[in-house]
């Protein structure tokens, strides 16, 4: 009981933490990601159509990993270049991407809504020998695909690179001082636009996990907001890759909870609420320490 | 010297030019999957204005846009960021329904004012929160009212599911409200009602009052420059609080108009993003009241074609709501480039 929960809730943890990774590394570098919903769902549907076209899951992730990083480029262009407002821009995406997805499953395949090709090759779930047969410890690491691999190994990796290299700094400076990274030499918008791109592939290796990690076709609600829920993660890590990891494992178990209480009277809709409602609460929390910091400051 | 009749000229390119990219753009996707522009577009214009039939539907599709419309509008020119209107649409709609099933005997007028003055109330109250955070404690709206719509959407929804649903339907809504609490049509057999009037006026109130009155200066002093609106003796903190909760009062408004004149009732998914579709509306109309009628006119005609050329050709729905996000997009790019360069130069 205990070691299916574990093993679902790090099976949802997975996108989340994938798209908050990016979206906190896009933010680092100046720029609130809004449209991370559209590069998963992009991310999603792609990785269905590659897999089935070549059957290769590899081949498909790459595929979604590129799709995410070209609507990112896409997204950033507009914001940086054409100095258009991210908030506006990031919703117009995810509106626009699902309305285009939606359009294209219709006119192409013929369906609505989903798409269920015969022949998906799903990425494949790593097995450990010896230590699948430890409780707790088992469900945990074994039998999971190589992406949530990959998002957990990119959480330190992540708070390596801020901190203790080049480009990390070079990524902080242009978040908080764009005409300082001007001033040396950088061009601060190619950094920016960079760090989008970024996170663009990982929300589209987010909806790639989605769709031929855990369901194996491709809805058109399948994101079901997790882009919005990944943003809710990067705002509780605030500048930590750490603790973003931990509001994703946080975000990611009520998303397996609220599976399991279905049957039991707890009501899903009120479960699904309180990724939101917490980042609310930490919003305050960092607003009242905020005005006592400059309360404190100025006495 | 420029000519004094350039910058309106440029003003009017302004605010059809994200629409004209927009329409571009959907024109690229039509011909991609097969279908043909022009055609396409032709249709549409004549779905959505060719008959008395047409333009009642377009205006019935406009209804609620309005209301969006003017509730993103009326924030962001006090420079307030509230993208929140979709979630007390929501809120807004399942109390007026609620109002309208649950009093079935009051005399029409008196059940309509309470349960949309309450569907307001309801909206307005939802946004106090980020209100009070935004003017005390400075925290960043956006986030806080984007992830209030996901909690109201969830709220009405458990609430349809459970402690609201109706007995013995089964998909999720609350009763129908009584006969009573219907708003009445205007041009029977269409579904246009009395809520476009209303949410017409309101409309043309805030034109007025954004114009003439000193609020609305005030308001829009704070949004153009809020230190310089402090230095002048104008705290910008009331301010924002006041323009949240009207924000959040109109989209409450909005709902509860759309429940008792046009669904009836509150059902999941009761809107298929008015909240958003608002927020483009507001950057076309440069938060005008007229552009925002003509803004709520134009997406209204959009998604009444659309529901229609689904049903006459095989073109997907979906192309209105790529046309909406992409026109959200082109309304904040600075496409100053595309017909003068210097023109956005300091």
């Amino acid at each position: 009981m205990i070691d299916a929960f574990l093993h679902a809730a790090l099976i949802m943890t997975t996108p989340i933490l994938l798209a908050a990774i990016g979206g906190l590394v896009n933010r680092i570098g100046g720029l609130v990601n809004l449209g991370l919903e559209s590069m998963m769902l992009a991310g999603a549907l792609v990785a269905v159509i590659v897999s089935t076209k070549t059957g290769s899951s590899t081949l498909a992730m790459f595929a979604a990993l590129a799709v995410g990083a070209v609507v990112g480029l896409a997204m950033s262009l507009v914001i940086t270049r054409l100095s258009a407002n991210e908030v506006i821009v990031g919703l117009g995406f995810t509106v626009a991407t699902a309305g285009l997805v939606r359009f294209l499953l219709k006119s192409i395949y013929g369906v609505s809504g989903t798409y269920n090709p015969p022949g998906v090759a799903m990425l494949p779930r790593l097995d450990i020998p010896v230590l699948d047969s430890v409780p707790v410890l088992g469900a945990i690491v074994s039998g999971q695909d190589a992406l949530t691999w990959l998002a957990w190994a990119l959480a330190p990796t992540t708070a390596f690179v801020l901190q203790q290299t080049r480009w990390g700094l070079r990524l902080r400076a242009t978040g908080a001082a764009e005409t300082t990274v001007r001033a040396v030499g950088l061009a601060p918008l190619s950094i920016r636009d960079a760090s989008t791109v970024f996170a663009g592939a990982l929300a589209g290796l987010a909806g790639a996990h989605l769709s031929i990690g855990v369901v194996g076709l491709f809805n058109e609600g399948i994101t079901g907001g997790r882009g919005f829920i990944a943003l809710a993660a990067f705002y509780f890590g605030r500048t930590s890759p750490l603790r973003t990891a931990l509001g994703a494992l946080l975000f990611g178990s009520f998303d397996a909870a609220q599976i399991r209480l279905q049957g039991h009277g707890v009501p899903a809709e009120l479960v699904q609420t309180l990724p939101y409602v917490i980042v609310i609460i930490v919003l305050t929390g960092l607003g009242i320490s905020d005005r006592r910091g400059e309360r404190a400051r100025t006495l | 010297m420029t000519p004094i009749a350039l910058p309106r000229f440029a003003n009017v390119v302004d605010a059809a030019a994200p629409f004209a990219l927009a329409l571009a753009l959907g024109a690229a996707v039509l011909l991609t999957a097969g279908f043909e522009p022009l055609g396409v577009y032709r249709l549409m214009i004549q779905e959505a204005f060719g008959g008395q039939r047409q333009i009642a539907a377009t205006l019935t599709a406009a209804t609620p846009l309005l209301l969006t419309g003017l509730a993103a509008a009326i924030a962001f020119r006090a420079g307030i960021f509230n993208v929140g209107a979709e979630g007390c649409f929501y809120l807004g709609g399942i109390v007026a329904a609620v109002i309208g099933f649950a009093a079935p005997m009051w005399p029409p007028f008196v059940l309509i004012l309470i349960a949309l003055a309450t569907a307001s109330l309801a909206g307005g109250l939802w946004l106090v929160g980020p209100g009070l955070l935004r003017a005390r404690l400075g925290v960043d709206e956006v986030v806080t009212t984007l992830m209030l719509n996901f909690i109201a959407i969830a709220l009405t929804s458990w609430l349809v599911n459970g402690p609201l649903l109706a007995r013995g339907s089964a998909n999720s809504a609350t009763p129908m409200i009584a006969p009573n609490g219907e708003l009445p049509r205007l041009l029977p057999p269409t579904t246009l009602h009395l809520g476009f009037v209303i949410s017409l006026a309101v409309v043309m109130l805030y034109g007025i009052w954004s114009r003439f009155a000193v609020g609305g200066l005030r308001s829009r002093l704070v949004g153009l420059n809020p230190r310089f609106s402090r230095a002048v003796g104008i705290e910008p903190a009331p301010i924002f609080l006041a323009t949240m909760i009207a924000s959040g009062a109109i989209g409450g408004l909005a709902g509860g108009i759309h429940a008792l004149g046009l669904v009836h009732r509150f059902v999941s998914g009761f809107s298929p993003g008015y909240g958003f579709t608002g927020i483009a509306i507001a950057l076309l109309a440069r938060n005008s009241a007229i552009g925002v009628i003509i803004a709520a006119i134009l997406f209204g005609a959009l998604s009444s074609a659309g529901a229609n050329i689904q049903l006459f050709s095989d073109v997907p729905i979906e192309i209105v709501q790529i046309l909406q996000g992409a026109v959200m997009i082109f309304a904040v790019a600075n496409l100053g480039f595309i017909w003068n360069r210097r023109r956005n130069a300091p």
